[in-house]
């Protein structure tokens, strides 16, 4: 196991360019954007996640609101962790994108805010 | 992102965890020590360390209320703030002080404290300017020299990266059970691959629950969707109907007596006749919309609220009160905040949470160290190291050993500062943020062994100082301490004690250059052999 964490810690330098000693630009794009789909996608579709949640548990209101954000870092921590398990980038920023609106759209439905 | 899921989760481990690790180190350190946030007040302040703990504690709290209280309407009767901080098991000074009128250009209106010997209520001298545990308090969420805001932004995201860093870590560790029980000492990044484990697996539960919890403190700041969806006035209707005691009476202009609070009193005792009472505040006292407000503490309870009431000032009459009895969602929220500040914690379990809290440290500091360790490992023999390479050898130095050698100076200068200095409690902030300047200053100058060496020196004369400064400035030293029982200070004493021969341990155990380079040598061929292996 350790020598594969190792490699895996290697892993920030693609082989082929390893000998240049310098990491191909495309690979650092591909990075940031998982680091902005995990951070800034993590925290739209938690945002929405909780405040659907706290419309629809059948609680009083106070208690749906202080129930739903607690859990909210449980979401936002799964996401974030999702979003650099998953190979495809594309995946990954379709479905954030998708489940967020998807999510806001029956809010908004709810709340009558169309 | 990588091949294969384990493969992106040690990825991901990897860099999450580099890119907040110092951010990280500071908050763990200054969290670790705010567990006795109350204990280094109490010493950072010997002008009270005289007065000696109650006996009877709560059978006195109603005259003392009743003393402060005629106290008060003679110094201050048309202040809009009073305040009375009842002694606690942790702190035996009993104070008072009240609000003057607010200046033009003032942010907040002054407070003007007096402290009290709870045994004889005689007025004590006024305590030194120093904000104590306070500080280390505030710079473990509020960092310093930056807006709160942002500041609180910053920790809540670094605190995401140490959660999504633990679960990666379980995820790519799989024998946690045989992890706890193997260290292999002097063999390298190996060692301190090991320490990680054994810092990280022993105290796991401690680093999930305290990270979740430390988020969940700064919770509404991070997501207050929920409220602003369900509330229509937002989080500030729901702060409303959760804690109704703090909806502020507008000030008035008609004046009205305050009632006696004896009578207000009279009433809490009828509901919990051994009612422990932490402080009572006045709001816009003495006119037609006073305000009183009694805090009781926690007790035994997983809670970090405890029972609350709000009386009118004029008739007496109970308004609202909170904390009485809670809903299941209601006492969710409350105890991970009651976890996260460990208020609840009696002195064996404060203990705990303390070592805990430095297996923490130790967590991310080993993590740190065996980042660079592997590269350096890996670096051939003409190979120079890259500047990220650089950049982390000079964090790791000036964040591991700066930060404890701050904290020495901190309370150094709290002793040897003038008092009459002007914004004394401010300077000795400054003497924290120099001596870790300097520390920077070491790092950036050179990351050798003999440079760790160098500091783990210095840091070692910084904590004997403390207890000998101590012991030349004050009455008491450790060894007084000891004899008369005064816990509090013989344990921030012992624990420097007990730094200062970590960092003599550890000046020892570094090598000088030329072990290093057999070592190297040996190390590598073992690895080789491993490999193939």
């Amino acid at each position: 196991m350790h020598s594969q964490s190792l490699d895996a810690m290697a892993g920030n330098r693609p082989k082929n360019t390893a000998k240049k000693r310098s990491v191909s630009l495309s690979y650092r794009v591909a990075v940031f954007l998982r680091f902005v789909a995990a951070i800034m996608g993590g925290y739209a579709f938690t945002s929405v996640l909780i405040s659907l949640l706290a419309v629809l548990l059948p609680l009083n209101k106070l208690d749906s609101v202080l129930l739903t954000t607690t859990l909210s870092v449980f979401f936002y921590c799964c996401v974030f962790i999702w979003v650099f398990a998953v190979k495809s980038l594309k995946t990954v920023w379709i479905t954030i994108l998708l489940t967020t609106s998807g999510q806001l759209l029956a809010l908004s439905f709810i709340k009558g805010w169309l | 992102m990588k091949e294969s899921f384990f493969r992106s989760m040690a990825w991901l481990h990897t860099w999450v965890g580099l890119l907040v690790c110092w951010l990280l180190f500071l908050i763990f350190f200054a969290g670790t020590i705010s567990f006795f946030k109350d204990e280094v007040t109490i010493w950072a302040e010997p002008e009270t360390h005289h007065v000696k703990q109650q006996v009877q504690r709560v059978q006195s709290q109603a005259e003392q209320i009743n003393y402060v209280f005629a106290q008060l309407q003679h110094q201050a009767p048309n202040s809009l703030s009073w305040r009375i901080n009842l002694p606690e098991p942790r702190n035996p000074i009993l104070s008072y002080g009240y609000a003057e009128p607010k200046q033009p250009g003032q942010r907040r209106a002054p407070f003007n404290y007096t402290h009290l010997d709870p045994n004889t209520l005689e007025q004590l001298p006024a305590p030194r300017d120093t904000k104590g545990g306070n500080f280390f308090y505030r710079l473990h969420f509020d960092l310093h020299y930056i807006d709160v805001f942002t500041a609180r932004i910053i920790v809540c995201l670094a605190s995401l990266f140490m959660l999504v860093a633990l679960v990666t870590g379980i995820v790519i560790h799989k024998r946690i059970f045989k992890d706890m029980f193997s260290f292999r000492a002097n063999k390298g990044s190996r060692s301190w691959l090991d320490a990680h484990n054994v810092s990280s697996v022993l105290a796991l539960p401690f680093h999930i629950m305290i990270t979740y919890t430390g988020i969940i403190t700064l919770i509404f700041m991070l997501f207050p969707y929920p409220a602003e969806t369900v509330y229509e006035d937002g989080l500030k209707q729901m702060f409303e109907e959760a804690l109704p005691i703090n909806k502020r009476a507008k000030p008035s202009e008609e004046q009205r007596p305050l009632i006696a609070i004896n009578d207000v009193l009279d009433q809490i005792y009828t509901k919990s006749p051994n009612a422990d009472i932490s402080y009572v505040f006045v709001r816009n006292a003495n006119t037609a919309t006073s305000q009183i407000v009694v805090y009781l503490a926690t007790g035994k309870d997983v809670v970090d609220n405890g029972p609350r009431y709000l009386f009118n000032g004029v008739t007496g009459e109970l308004e609202a009160s909170s904390g009485e009895d809670w809903s299941a969602s209601a006492q969710f929220y409350d105890s991970m905040t009651a976890l996260h500040s460990g208020r609840l914690a009696e002195p064996l379990l404060r203990w705990l949470y303390f070592f805990c809290g430095v297996a923490g440290c130790a967590m991310i500091a080993t993590g740190c160290i065996m980042w660079a360790k592997r590269l350096r490992e890996r670096l051939k023999a003409d190979q120079k190291p890259s500047f990220g390479l650089k950049l982390v050898e000079t964090l790791n130095l000036a964040t591991l050993m700066g930060l404890p050698f701050a904290t020495a100076a901190f309370f150094i200068a709290n002793r040897l500062l003038p008092l009459e200095l002007a914004e004394r409690a401010d300077k000795e902030i400054l003497v924290f943020f120099l001596a870790w300047l300097a520390m920077l200053i070491i790092a950036v100058s050179g990351r050798e062994k003999h440079h760790w060496r160098y500091s783990a020196w210095l840091n070692a004369i910084a904590c004997f100082l403390v207890p000998v400064v101590n012991a030349l400035t004050t009455d008491g030293n450790w060894i007084t301490y000891l004899l008369t029982k005064q816990w509090a200070l013989f344990g921030i004493d012992s624990a420097f004690i007990c730094a200062g021969l970590l960092f003599l341990l550890q000046s020892k155990k570094i090598p000088s250059h030329k072990t290093v380079i057999n070592k190297a040598k040996s190390n590598k061929n073992r690895l080789l052999k491993e490999q193939q292996g």
